[in-house]
């Protein structure tokens, strides 16, 4: 950001027509960039806010925000009026006007109702597999930072690091399809046909079935952590660096061990900046498609993750929507046309105000912390 | 970093103490990075090396039931059929080009019929349903439907297509016309019908001096009678073939299991039991010989076909004549005849192979991998033959690589440098957070922008007339390559932008200085100073950019136009407005929807794995490039 040596340099003489030249087609190329950046919100700004702002108070649409995603019926009636109702509304509708006519009926599958599904969805993606990857994360960053030497191990860790980083996120998808849906174990007393391996565990008739989760929320969480650790990894490095070296010669001198000397006068110091970068590393779980397409997204569902369930763990076997799939689908599955505009568009605003806040929130988070800490 | 090393304290034990347990269990986490690759290099190979014997199978069920053979003919009667098509839309073009006014007026007038009808329908459709015989609506309700009709006419008619080719006395006729129209009318307005009819009658008069070019395309076409007959002939005999494999392999296979599982049961009359059931379901082998036979006694016929064929093409090409009229027709024709040359070439060296062919040459694993790696066909839930080729997903993938690096290269290096060179801490303060935003926006949701915004423009923008030199242009296909990469540039260019920054910025100050003092101007210092000692950090930034973009699914699903094909090079530069298909965009388009286990299944996971080395390729030369100390 600040770079002293543009200020040194700042009074060397500005040349002649060439280098406007070369200055002004330069500068041309970086705000083409930026105009276009700007014409993109623009337009999805200009066509998804009305679906979600409205004029009155509490000017948002929480229909939107809070129904559950539906088909749409667009039908006349009658007296020759269009109706647009979602599918819950249609049949109640159509109970109403019994042995009325309808005509021209179509219908737009995932166009009716709202989005609380993929939002809720994606909430529990991001946390669960948040969750995950910080746990690890942080802990694998500590060790590099607070214990490791140079040895043949830390060399393959960062070695897995910087590969791991690089690997497309389908990949991820596949690995994920293999091993969390297919693959990791299981305990359970009847294990399924295609089960890789059955392990006695010698209580009652449960065994250990490596037979996979199935596609899961567990499982898409499980994948997104994979693909995000070494962001989180190499982030929480940069933090616990960052704070100096005389804290811990302090504390170790003081005659703490090297985990009070962590617990106490590291970590305190580089959590701000731990949460900071993790801030990022949310939006890009948040944006991700590819990894979830077969490990736990689905595209359609009638209930919120939590309803009807035996019990409170198969929310973690169970599929949800989740807003990237969501837009994939309205793009890809149905065509375009005036009356899928509301659910293309308001989804795809939504999603980019919530990416969008988080990312706005870690650039002022992280400069607000370089303003305070400064050793 | 701790300098000091851990001195145990004097009283604790050796072995087992709490600070070491916290110290593996950091360690442990540290590993798990190692395992998670491992892993996933493990299980890709796991599903993915399955692939090459069950293609190698596919392929050896491919000759032994002699669907190779049939291929061998068909290949040519597909060619033909293809010139017999482009010689046809070349005839029409001629003729076409010929009545141009005609077919215009014609066109014009139904296009401005269809988009009345188009608009006005909703309540003209409501109305009539109302009208029919048995329903008796409410005469107000009839009153209120003609009146909302009434009012989509005049809507409709507001906002009609221009018709430059009619005269205005005309197209005041023909709204006059539709718009007094009677509601259940089905029939298309008079004007409408008179000027298909002009156009047809103009058709027949310009299709007279053409008559010879006509009875040759048709002659040409009746030519690859005698081979199409043979041809579907054969087919119904190898597919019968192939069928009873396939259900013989079907059966081998339970019955393996089913050994297998008896092998493993503990029970002695399970055993028995699945024991007796394997007996039973042994299959007959499938008869192969006899219709093998069969086949081989259509050598020489098809030998002689041919060769007839050849023969016959030979004569009737050399009579088409040498130029046509229209520009269009023209183009075609030139198309056809250096599509000839390779076609007759083809015929004549046919018998030979079909002589040659043997069904009971073995087909190595060689053979498999040479397959996937160099075949040119991705074709998969046919019913005749699945072929895994990675040619075109490949191609697909570096020509849409290609748009994007020749966009976002100039662009986020160029900006790279302006920004740390030549702009003012104000502009880097806008234009940094701003290219950092670029980054935040979720893949999904550019082809989001891609399929439903950009590829719509970009089609409009190429049907302007003044834009009409540039190859390839009118585009065919608004989802193609070039759509695909512009959206990936714009991916990459944060990537390639923020590296490029930083190598830029870590040049040494001293550099800079020491040729100031030298009395360079600030564009000598930057372009022979600053930028090449930057080069290898530029470098691995396009390098990393590039890693990005060959492993980007969402936008390339969504907007690269998923056609399996290879690209038709013939039309230049104009090959990237084609719709393409992708490596990645393959597994996430069909991962969902085949068999566990299959050799489909199987050769997505060849292809992941080939992109998992390629990715690792480029990264690891981009990290060559970072970490080379700079001379």
């Amino acid at each position: 950001m600040y770079n002293p040596e543009s200020l040194i340099r700042k009074g060397l003489p500005k040349g002649h027509i060439k280098d406007r030249l070369v200055r002004f087609s330069l500068g041309l190329v970086t705000y083409l960039i930026v105009i276009i950046a700007a014409l993109l919100f623009f337009k999805i700004i200009k066509d998804g806010a009305p679906v979600l702002l409205t004029t009155k108070a509490p000017y948002v649409d929480l229909g939107f925000l809070l129904d559950k995603n539906e088909t749409l019926h667009v039908f006349h009636d009658a007296r020759g009026q269009r109706h647009q109702l979602a599918a819950s509304k249609y049949s109640a509708y159509v109970k109403d006007h019994a042995g009325e006519p309808i005509y021209n009926e179509r219908t737009f599958s995932y166009s009716g109702g709202g989005i609380i599904g993929p939002i809720v969805g994606t909430v529990l993606l991001t946390v669960g597999s948040m969750v995950l990857a910080l746990f690890f994360g942080v802990s694998a960053a500590i060790y590099l930072s607070e214990y490791a030497k140079q040895s043949p191990f830390i060399h393959a860790v960062r070695l897995a690091i910087l590969n791991l980083a690089g690997i497309p996120s389908i990949v991820f998808g596949l690995f994920g399809f293999s091993v969390f849906v297919l693959a990791v174990p299981v305990i359970t007393s009847t294990p399924s046909e295609r089960t890789l391996l059955t392990v006695p565990l010698f209580i009652g008739k449960a065994v250990l079935s490596f037979q996979g989760w199935n596609s899961s929320l567990l499982a898409g969480c499980a994948t997104l952590a994979c693909m995000i650790l070494p962001v989180i990894i190499t982030a929480s490095e940069e933090s616990l660096r960052a704070v100096p070296q005389g804290f811990r010669d302090a504390a170790l001198a003081m005659g703490a061990t090297r985990w009070q000397t962590i617990r106490t006068c590291v970590l305190p110091f580089s959590i701000p900046g731990i949460l900071t970068s993790s801030l990022l590393a949310i939006t890009r779980v948040a944006g991700e498609t590819a990894p979830i397409m077969f490990t736990a997204a689905v595209a359609a569902k009638d209930d919120l993750p939590w309803q009807s369930l035996a019990n409170p763990f198969d929310l973690l076997s169970s599929q949800v929507q989740a807003l990237p799939y969501h837009i994939y689908t309205l793009a890809a599955r149905i065509p375009a046309s005036e009356f899928t505009q509301r659910a293309q568009y308001g989804s795809v605003f939504v999603f980019l105000m919530i990416v969008a806040s988080l990312s706005f929130g870690s650039m002022l988070l992280r400069a607000k912390l370089r303003s305070k800490l400064k050793w | 970093m701790p300098q000091t090393d851990q001195v145990p304290h004097r009283f604790s034990k050796h072995g087992f103490s709490l600070e070491k347990a916290i110290r593996f269990f950091f360690a442990s986490n540290a590993g798990l990075t190692i395992v998670i690759l491992l892993l996933i290099i493990a299980f890709l190979l796991k599903e993915g090396l399955g692939f090459f014997p069950g293609y190698r199978r596919e392929l050896q069920v491919y000759r032994i039931a002699g669907l190779e053979f049939v291929d061998l003919s068909r290949s040519n009667l597909s060619a033909h059929e293809q010139l017999a098509s482009v010689l046809n839309r070349a005839y029409f073009a001629e003729i076409n080009g010929l009545c141009t006014r005609e077919l215009k007026r014609s066109q014009e007038a139904a296009a401005l019929f269809n988009a009345f009808s188009d608009r006005s329908s909703a309540t003209r459709e409501l109305l009539v349903s109302n009208l029919g015989a048995g329903a008796e609506a409410h005469p107000d309700l009839l009153a209120t439907l003609r009146k909302n009709h009434a009012a989509s006419i005049h809507q409709a008619l507001a906002a009609l297509p221009a018709t430059p080719h009619l005269t205005s006395a005309e197209r005041a006729d023909l709204l006059q016309s539709i718009a007094t129209r009677d509601v259940t009318a089905t029939d298309d307005p008079p004007l409408v019908a008179s000027l298909a009819q002009q156009y047809a009658a103009a058709q027949q008069q310009q299709s007279v001096p053409l008559a010879r070019l006509r009875e040759t395309i048709d002659a040409f076409e009746a030519a690859g009678a005698d081979l199409s007959v043979l041809v579907s002939d054969m087919t119904a005999t190898v597919t019968a073939t192939k069928e009873a494999i396939q259900n013989a392999d079907i059966l081998n296979k339970g019955r393996a299991s089913l050994l297998a599982a008896a092998g493993h049961a503990k029970d002695p009359a399970t055993r028995e039991r699945l024991l007796t059931d394997a007996r039973r379901s042994l299959a007959a082998n499938p008869d192969i010989d006899a219709p093998m036979q069969a086949l081989m006694l259509h050598k020489p016929v098809c030998c002689a076909a041919h060769t007839a064929l050849r023969q016959a093409c030979a004569t009737i090409l050399e009579q088409l004549p040498p130029t046509l009229s229209q520009p269009e027709a023209q183009r075609l024709l030139r198309a056809a005849r250096s599509a000839t040359g390779p076609f007759l070439a083809n015929l004549a060296n046919t018998p030979q192979r079909i002589s040659e062919w043997r069904h009971d040459q073995p087909v190595p694993l060689s053979a498999a991998i040479g397959s996937f790696l160099t075949g040119k066909d991705w074709v998969t839930g046919g019913e005749w033959q699945d072929f895994y080729g990675i040619l075109p997903l490949l191609v697909g993938s570096l020509m849409i690589s290609l748009v994007a690096l020749c966009l976002a290269i100039p662009a986020g290096v160029g900006a790279a440098i302006y920004i740390n060179q030549f702009a003012s801490l104000m502009e880097q303060a806008i234009v940094k957070p701003v290219i950092e935003f670029i980054q935040a926006v979720p893949s999904v949701v550019l082809g989001f922008i891609g399929i439903l915004v950009f590829g719509s423009v970009l089609r409009d923008i190429s049907q302007l007339d003044a834009l009409a030199w540039v190859p390839g242009f009118p585009i065919e296909e608004r989802l193609n390559i070039f759509t695909a990469g512009c959206l990936l540039a714009l991916m990459s260019i944060p990537t390639i932008f923020s590296l490029a920054e930083d190598a830029l910025n870590n040049v040494p100050a001293a550099y800079a200085e020491a040729s100031d003092a030298l009395g360079a101007s600030r564009l000598q210092t930057s372009f022979r100073v600053i930028i090449p000692a930057a080069f290898s950090g530029i470098l691995a930034a396009v390098l990393l950019g590039l890693g990005r973009v060959i492993g980007e699914t969402m936008v390339v699903l969504l907007v690269a136009g998923n056609r399996i094909k290879i690209p038709d090079f013939s039309s230049g530069i104009g090959a990237f407005l084609q719709p393409s298909h992708t490596l990645t965009g393959i597994i996430a388009q069909e991962l969902g929807e085949v068999p566990l286990g299959s050799v489909h299944y199987q050769a997505l996971f060849v292809v992941g794995i080939l992109l998992f080395a390629i990715v690792l390729g480029i990264n690891a030369t981009a990290h060559q490039f970072i970490s080379r100390p700079r001379n």
